[in-house]
């Protein structure tokens, strides 16, 4: 049981787990075929639906997470006790922040992968569709701004939410989506002729405010380093 | 005012003689930067032309505290090593057309430019990084792995700040913070591979020359990142 456990806190194995998560991921930039449906679907309906060629550089890639999310959290532990009684505690706490942002950022994409979800398509000026909730929202009104090169420079869009609480008057443009109930929708694109029609998509990313939390964790630990390295040699 | 990024390219080189020459070829760098930005009443960081010439300016930028670090403010090498690297971008950027058209709306936001800005950066400091392995593995000089871990740690700080930034703007232009393609991919590889770098360095002073090659590799992985996937492959960040 302890060669069990000095293994799985044993630096070596986090390095060679982290290679392993890098390989795959590699081998994977190579597999993912364009027009797959890795991004229309949240991934665990994807990773069940499609074909096992599509997808085992990415369920190796899991369980390799896995194993380093379990090596991350001993190892931290182990940090964390061989080091209590030594050193500042800025020092001790910093590389355990990054370990926490980094499991949390793993946690985010397991939340989004399983509770996600994604919808859209085309919808006409003055069409409506049925909200995932079961509400009625209608596309009021679209801008649409052309260019001199005949691009498209801005567009936006009215809508009216037909809530069981109200009427929702709400907004929505390129980088400004429409927020309801953890719900987002998004405004991707405008075809001005022949009938005005929007390119709408509807999101929900359950795992986007843990994502937030470990990338922020993360990036602080590694301010609060380089802010305890500055001026000294690299111990 | 491709004139200006052959002026800087030439001071670049220069600036083994004398650093101040290094430092105006950054100024005259960052006046193309800025004339470019006026013209165009944004960040210039669409297109070849402009990331190259980005991408040289951020290795320019990023590798002045490095030529005027305790221990090697007189080393000449060093110094030709980065502006050459500089140089090197700057020169690449002039093939390419400049890309004058507006922002497609959906890259209309700070996020954006913070994003990319910062990736840049962090791209810069790893090239920087990548030369003070060599610089180690030839002369090994304790103080050239040093600069080197600081090169790599403030980098990797700039390209997590980077994630974040672009993990904001997809979950407000696309609705996800993460797309699975081929860019995404590689830069959670890069962000892996110095991850791998931090921690080959607990392994100790056995490990100087592996942290040394991890350094140099690295970059490699970097260009990959930055120009390999917009060449070979498919991806949402095509630039």
């Amino acid at each position: 049981m302890k060669k069990l456990y000095d293994f799985l806190t044993s630096l070596d194995l986090g390095i060679w787990l982290v290679s392993g998560v890098m390989l795959f991921l590699g081998i994977g930039s190579f597999i993912a075929k364009e027009g797959s449906a890795i991004n229309d679907v949240p991934l665990f309906i994807w990773l069940t639906q499609a074909p096992p060629a599509e997808t085992w550089w990415l369920w190796i890639t899991v369980a390799i997470l896995a194993v380093l999310a379990l090596n991350t959290v001993l190892c931290s532990i182990e940090s964390l006790r061989a080091k209590w009684q030594r050193g500042s505690f800025l020092i001790r706490i910093a590389p355990q922040l990054m370990h926490l942002g980094f499991l949390l950022i793993m946690l985010a994409h397991l939340s989004s992968a399983y509770g996600g979800f994604k919808d859209g398509g085309p919808l006409p000026e003055g069409g409506a569709f049925s909200f995932p909730d079961g509400s009625r929202l209608d596309l009021v009104k679209l801008d649409v701004q052309i260019g001199p090169m005949g691009m498209p420079l801005d567009f936006s869009g009215v809508l009216r939410h037909s809530t069981p609480s109200g009427v929702i008057k709400g907004t929505f443009s390129p980088n400004h989506p429409y927020f309801y109930k953890g719900f987002g929708v998004y405004l991707k694109n405008v075809e001005p002729s022949p009938v005005r029609t929007a390119l709408v998509e509807i999101h929900r990313e359950p795992g986007a405010p843990l994502a937030l939390a470990g990338a922020l964790f993360f990036t602080v630990a590694n301010l609060m380093l380089i802010w305890l390295r500055r001026g000294k040699r690299a111990a | 005012m491709k004139w200006l990024l052959i002026t800087s390219a030439g001071l670049y080189l220069f600036g083994s003689y004398s650093r101040p020459l290094f430092l105006a070829g950054l100024v005259a760098e960052l006046i193309h930067m800025g004339m470019r930005g006026t013209a165009l009443g944004r960040l210039p960081l669409i297109g070849p032309h402009d990331t190259l010439a980005f991408f040289s300016t951020s290795i320019a930028l990023m590798g002045l505290p490095f030529l005027y670090a305790r221990g090697v403010k007189k080393d000449s090498t060093l110094s030709w090593s980065i502006g050459a690297l500089a140089a090197l971008f700057a020169l690449l950027a002039l093939p390419f057309r400049s890309m004058n058209m507006p922002l497609p709306p959906v890259l209309n936001t700070l996020w954006f430019e913070l994003h990319v800005a910062l990736a840049f950066f962090a791209y810069g400091l790893f090239g920087i990084g990548a030369i003070l392995g060599g610089l180690y593995l030839a002369r090994n000089d304790r103080t050239l792995l040093d600069l080197q871990y600081k090169a790599a740690l403030i980098g990797y700080t700039f390209f997590s700040a980077s994630m974040v930034s672009g993990g904001i703007w997809g979950y407000y232009a696309w609705g996800t913070y993460w797309l699975w393609t081929p860019k995404e991919l590689w830069t959670s590889i890069l962000w892996l591979f110095y991850s791998l770098y931090l921690h080959l360095r607990l392994k100790g002073a056995n490990a100087d020359r592996l942290v040394a090659w991890a350094g140099i590799i690295g970059f490699g992985v970097t260009l990959f990142t930055y120009l390999g996937v917009s060449m070979l492959m498919k991806s949402s960040h095509s630039f």
